[in-house]
């Protein structure tokens, strides 16, 4: 019979693409679904995977296949092949097939796309993201606020609630890009991108630079907090709230400040802090540097330190570049988070 | 003495570079100074001059420009001696030799020099990456080494090594005793080296080397320390040397094909050739563009990308993919090529649909001009644009489906022998499909929104240009090896060579499809501890997978060495290139062969492809006469 | 640099027979030489092509004013007689192109003296308008490109001038004759294209 070959080929990639899209669809790619788009785009996947591990398939059995049959056997050495040349039929086809399977796939991913990016039912917020070398900072609108206009340095969302983030990038292109919502947008230096998404799920979750930015690219991260609607409210409060009176013992303050340093203002991005438990390299050891620098500068320890973070180019670790700590601090920062890192460095400085 | 400095050759061009220079700096001086610039001497400024001034002198030295100014001149040229031609000794691939297959070795040995370099800074990459932390390079070596290693392999390796080979093989493969222009041909050789050693010279730049990524993305590569310029110029060298290339080829290709090798007789290696030849014509300038636009910006504050004063950033991106798309295709039409020579000799069969073949290459050069803004679905351009950009890559898998699957018809019911070569091709078949396939993925915008810039990208770029060239090249490589060096290469160690490859390739690049979409970013020397087991090994198999190369080298080197004597036609083929000596004549052919047939009429009783004046038939060399590779 | 190699190459293997590979087989029509220049002239097209675009990008897609804005204008009379003087160069490399046929060496020389005379008049009076035009490319994207297209035509203008040089040079010493005269013709293609190119750079950047 003359197909017999075809046939056992057919069955043997049967089995094995059944095999494969079980793989396939097995597998846990995506990391956790914590926006409601997520799932679109997750599905989508799945689909290609269904479309394309037959296609794989196919050109492996098909080699295995001729390997395994049309090797050349001893006594074989000047046998030549039958000379087929071609055959129109089969050559329609496998220019026909792949290309109806790519124009659907293409309409089904345009359809992801667009109620991906449409815009959702009910009250949009708005947030404006400011990128530079390596940090991000975020402005919540009076509208969101629902008081003033504030500037932080930690991104807090409300859960269920549908945000656009604006993004703008001070000096190179930066990528905003938040794995577990499935977005990512260029911040390009003189305009202004947007991408939506709509949190559906409590907990923390990266933020991460994904386009080449420099020096600190790969520390340029921070964290996205989705909470309840309530500690939303309550963060906001807790930011407004005026800083730590004075009175507060200078332990207070240093604790308030220890959490600034490993949160929100992203310090141990960059530096290693024994005390705050920080490992990173892209600034100076601070448990280490600080009383000596101190020194070279001739000015006490805390007005070094201040100084340090809201002008950092007013004087430079010996060894390290200019311009990579974040110019902004003084305003990205409350006064009060500011007094609270200078009483924890100082402390931890001094003993 | 003085007679070697006046003889073209290194002591000249060492001293012209030195005047070039000097040259420079004095050129820098003169402007600063008459615009008031000071200091008179800016070393940035003087070098950025002498990345340009000193290898122009520097070849002026070599004597690579001597005919044409005799010529200018008026002066009667030196008429061609044989000095030119042919390589009697090693010290012969050290001069301008105008002899494409002494051209075409001194191009495949340079670009393998810049693999092993390349590779090697791989394995840096790896070892750094082999847990999180930073252990062994700081942020800064990590970005220069991905960007040198990426630029080196691209531009110094795989575009210049496919040249290379086809300036070795395709004028014999169309009868033609050398190419149209030798001596422009010996002039974009000399091009390469000067680039290369260039961007390995920038980790001596204060501040370190190119660090931007081989994409070297403006503004960031505006504002980058010097050592960006000698990205930006050396691009510029490798660009000149491979439009030169282009040209050659193609005017090679139309006028002087042998009598009656139409074009529907020319092997299919020559087509893909004349196919990247277009692409290189008309796409390279603009990455050439791309980075006079840059260097603009960097050495007299031109403003082309500074969004402060009405500059367009997104304008480079456009720029350098309108290139560097159809780069890719570069990159992969001749190994089609090679792929096709291999498949039909080793399965004994002629090429499935042998005109699709060559249209399928020809619609693969024009869609590949549609494509570009498919690097750019994150980038925040006009959103529409993307849309369009989706569809015409998504169909890009047409044409090359219809070679992938002609391919596989070419092998069925042939008589496969399963050598070093074609156990690459096979491996090539395979390998190329799943990063095809992960770049039709890659086309579906809203995947690729999430993988965009993670290692998702990083798996797709090896598993193409890894699984893909490379494994074309290797194929290539020791499928010629006979015809070029004269010498059969061991086939044990070809084996060994091609599974260690093979499997520890798989090991090393399997694994970024699944980090990536768990959203590990690309570019970063430090990543978080969730990232750790699957980085450490990917890390470990990297070392096997480089270590593997050196079974490639030995084999290679002891072979040329000292392999046994290779016969005409040990693969009994029946293209032009077989039908004489190995190694070549040193004119090609004594006397140009008349095609009367197709290229692979193999299993067609009596069938010629050429046949030389004396009447010796261009057919199948009767068994026996020529040494048969084992298939066990 | 290719401009230079492919412009002056020739028969590689006609005059040296005796040394030389055997003649190859001619299976087109056209000559090397001048396919060679004309593939190159693609590039050459490409290369502006980019520039274009940028032109396009920064005029079009971001929307700055262009000239005249803000006091910046440009002197479009000065530019269009030197264009006129560019278009008249062609010509005159026209008629020294078809002397060399008709072996006028008169014709010949005087042709490839005027059309180097002109060529670098442009070149001239180009460089003095940069001297007077009042912005630099610092000042603003549409200074970046104005110099950038301008001063990439310029820089095409000093190879034409270049290869013309040769060719005159040639022409004095006695070389070309009605038989062998692409030495003529490939750079005369080359002086056309950039001739054509400078009319596109002036229309689009002066007048519209
Ligand atoms: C040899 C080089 C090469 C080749 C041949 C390709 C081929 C393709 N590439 Fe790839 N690509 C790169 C090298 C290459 N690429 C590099 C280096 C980058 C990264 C640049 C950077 O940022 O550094 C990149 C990035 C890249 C991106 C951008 C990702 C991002 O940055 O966000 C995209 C997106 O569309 C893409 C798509 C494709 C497609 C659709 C093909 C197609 O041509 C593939 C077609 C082939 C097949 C599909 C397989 C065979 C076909 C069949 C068996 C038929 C049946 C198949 C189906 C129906 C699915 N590539
Ligand atoms: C043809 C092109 C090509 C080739 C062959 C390779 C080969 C390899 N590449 Fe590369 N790679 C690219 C093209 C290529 N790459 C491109 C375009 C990028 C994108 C860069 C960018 O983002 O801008 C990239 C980026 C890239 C990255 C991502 C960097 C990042 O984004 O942070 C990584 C990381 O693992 C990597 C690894 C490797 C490895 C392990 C090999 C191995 O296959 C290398 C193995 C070969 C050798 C090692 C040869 C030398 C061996 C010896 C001399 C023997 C001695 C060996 C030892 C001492 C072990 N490559
Ligand atoms: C993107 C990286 C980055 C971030 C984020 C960063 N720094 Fe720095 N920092 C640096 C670098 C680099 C230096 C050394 C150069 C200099 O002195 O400005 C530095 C220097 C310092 C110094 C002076 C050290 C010395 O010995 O001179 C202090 C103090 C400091 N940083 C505190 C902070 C604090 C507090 C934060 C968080 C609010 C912070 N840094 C965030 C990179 C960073
Ligand atoms: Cu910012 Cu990378
Ligand atoms: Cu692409």
């Amino acid at each position: 019979m003359r197909n017999r070959p075809l046939v056992q080929a057919g069955l043997v990639a049967v089995v094995a693409t059944a095999l494969g899209i079980a793989l396939g669809l097995g597998i846990r790619w995506f990391p956790e679904q914590a926006s409601t788009q997520a799932h679109r785009v997750d599905t989508l996947y799945d689909v290609l995977i269904v479309a394309s591990v037959p296609m794989f398939v196919l050109v492996v059995t098909v080699v295995l296949f001729s390997v395994w049959k049309f090797r050349m056997r001893p006594g074989e050495e000047t046998k030549d092949g039958p000379p087929i040349h071609g055959n129109t039929r089969l050559e329609v086809l496998w220019t026909a097939f792949p290309a109806v399977l790519l124009i659907s796939l293409c309409s089904y991913a345009y359809v992801v796309l667009t109620d991906v990016e449409r815009k959702p039912a009910g009250r949009e917020m708005y947030i404006n993201v400011t990128s530079q070398q390596f940090a991000w900072s975020f402005e919540y609108p009076a509208a969101a606020t629902g008081g003033q206009p504030m500037q932080s340095t930690e991104l807090y969302l409300p859960k269920d609630q549908p945000v656009q983030f604006k993004i703008q990038s001070k000096d190179v292109i930066h990528a905003f890009f938040v794995p577990a919502f499935r977005v990512q947008i260029d911040a390009v230096p003189g305009q202004t991108t947007t991408v939506r998404a709509t949190p559906s799920r409590i907990g923390d979750y990266p933020l991460i630079c994904a386009e080449l930015c420099g020096l600190g690219h790969s520390t340029m991260r921070s964290t996205v907090h989705v909470v309840t609607p309530a500690a939303f409210t309550r963060w906001l409060k807790s930011r407004q709230a005026p800083g730590l009176s004075p009175s507060a013992g200078p332990g207070a303050l240093a604790a308030a400040g220890k959490t600034v340093f490993t949160g929100g203002a992203g310090c141990g991005g960059c530096h290693t802090l024994a005390d705050a438990g920080t490992s990173a390299s892209v600034g100076p050891d601070l448990g280490k540097t600080l009383g000596a620098d101190a020194k070279r500068r001739g000015k006490p320890l805390d007005a070094f330190i201040r100084e340090s973070i809201t002008a950092p180019n007013a004087f430079l670790a010996p060894g390290y570049p200019s311009g990579v700590m974040p110019q902004n601090f003084g305003s990205t920062l409350s006064k009060a988070q500011v007094d609270g890192l200078v009483a924890y460095l100082t402390k931890v400085t001094a003993k | 003495m003085v007679a070697k400095v006046r003889a073209p050759g290194f002591y000249r061009a060492g001293l012209m570079a030195a005047l070039g220079v000097a040259f420079a700096a004095g050129l820098v001086a003169l402007v600063r100074s008459t615009s008031e610039l000071h200091p008179v001497f800016k070393g940035a400024a003087v070098t950025q001059v002498a990345l340009i001034a000193a290898p122009l002198f520097f070849l002026v030295g070599l004597g690579a420009f001597d005919y044409w100014f005799y010529w200018a001149s008026g002066r009667p040229t030196r008429p061609e001696d044989h000095s030119g031609h042919g390589a009697r000794s090693w010290r012969d691939y050290f001069r301008v030799n105008t002899d494409h297959k002494v051209i075409g070795i001194q191009y495949t040995v340079t670009s393998f020099f810049f693999l092993l370099v390349g590779g090697l800074m791989a394995m840096l990459m790896r070892a750094e990456l082999a847990q999180p932390g930073s252990q062994f390079v700081d942020a800064n070596t990590f970005n220069g080494l991905f960007s040198v290693h990426a630029s080196l392999l691209i531009f110094l390796f795989i575009i210049p090594v496919f040249a290379g080979l086809a300036n070795f093989v395709l004028p014999l493969m169309i009868g033609a005793p050398d190419m149209a222009f030798p001596r422009l041909n010996a002039l974009s050789y000399w091009l390469l080296p000067i680039a290369g050693l260039m961007m390995l010279a920038s980790f001596f730049a204060p501040g370190g080397s190119f660090a931007s990524g081989w994409t070297a993305y403006a503004p960031l590569s505006d504002t980058a320390p010097l050592g960006q310029s000698f990205f930006t110029i050396a691009v510029q060298f490798a660009g000149a040397s491979s439009i030169a290339t282009a040209l050659n080829f193609l005017v090679t290709i139309i006028t002087m094909r042998a009598p009656g090798m139409s074009f529907f007789r020319m092997p299919l290696l020559v087509w893909a050739n004349f196919a990247t030849s277009l692409l290189v014509v008309i796409a390279t300038p603009f990455i050439a563009a791309s980075q006079f636009f840059v260097l603009l910006d960097r050495g007299l504050g031109f403003n082309f990308f500074n969004a402060g004063h009405g500059g367009d950033v997104l304008m480079y991106q456009h720029v350098f993919w309108f290139y560097s798309h159809p780069a890719v295709y570069i990159m992969m039409l001749p190994g089609f090529g090679i792929i096709s020579e291999i498949l039909a000799v080793k399965s004994r069969k002629p090429i499935f649909g042998y005109r699709m073949m060559a249209f399928s290459l020809l619609a693969i050069v024009v869609l590949g001009f549609t494509v570009w803004a498919h690097h750019m679905f994150t980038s925040g351009m006009q959103a529409w644009i993307r849309i369009p950009m989706m569809i015409t890559t998504a169909i890009i898998a047409v044409p090359t489906g219809i070679k992938i699957f002609s391919w596989l018809a070419t092998l069925w019911k042939g008589v496969l022998r399963l050598d070093t070569p074609m156990l690459f091709a096979l491996g090539f078949l395979t390998m190329f499909t799943l990063g095809g396939i992960s770049g039709v993925m890659l086309s579906m915008i809203p995947f690729d929104i999430h993988v965009s810039d993670t290692y998702f990208i990083v798996a797709h770029i090896h598993y193409v240009l890894f699984g893909g060239s490379l494994f074309t090249i290797f194929a290539g490589v020791y499928y010629w090896f006979p015809k070029m060096t004269g010498r059969m290469f061991d086939e044990r160690l070809g084996r060994i060579h091609f599974w260690l490859t093979f499997i520890f390739f798989n090991l090393t690049f399997a694994p970024m499809h699944v980090i990536g979409i768990d959203g590990m970013p690309r570019r970063v020397a430090d990543y978080t501890s969730n990232y750790a087991d699957w980085n450490l090994i990917i890390s470990l198999a990297s070392f096997v997978l480089g270590l593997s190369t050196l079974v490639f080298l030995y084999n290679i080197v002891s072979s040329w060495r000292t392999g046994v004597r290779a016969p005409a036609n040990p693969w009994r083929g029946l293209t032009l290139e077989w039908q004489v000596s190995s190694p070549p004549p040193i004119f090609n052919f004594d006397s140009l062969p008349t095609v009367v047939g197709g290229p692979y009429e193999y299993g067609v009783p009596g069938a010629v492809h050429g046949v030389f004046k004396g009447g010796a038939e261009v057919r199948p060399t009767p068994a026996g006469t020529v040494a048969q590779p084992s298939t066990q | 640099m290719e401009a230079a190699s492919i412009a002056v190459g020739h028969d590689d293997h006609g005059h040296d027979e005796h040394h030389g590979p055997p003649a190859a087989n001619r299976s087109s029509r056209v000559e090397p030489q001048t396919l060679g220049m004309y593939l190159f002239i693609i590039s050459e097209v490409m290369v502006f092509g980019a520039f274009f675009t940028a032109y396009f990008f920064i005029r079009v897609v971001q929307g700055d004013p262009w000239f005249p804005f803000a006091g910046n204008k440009l002197p479009v009379l000065v530019a269009g007689v030197n264009t006129a003087i560019l278009v008249s160069s062609s010509l005159t490399m026209h008629w020294a192109q078809t002397s060399a046929k008709h072996d006028n060496r008169f014709g010949l020389r005087a042709g490839m003296l005027t059309t180097l005379l002109l060529g670098s008049t442009f070149l001239f009076v180009q460089i003095n308008e940069y001297a007077n035009i009042g912005f630099s490319p610092h000042d603003h994207a549409e200074g970046t490109i104005f110099y950038g297209l301008t001063g990439l035509h310029g820089a095409h203008v000093f190879i034409g001038l270049t290869l013309l040089l040769m060719t005159t040079v040639r022409a004095f010493r006695g070389h070309f004759t009605p038989e062998e005269h692409r030495g003529v013709e490939v750079p005369g293609i080359y002086w056309h294209f950039v001739d054509v190119m400078w009319l596109v750079v002036y229309t689009s950047v002066y007048i519209l």
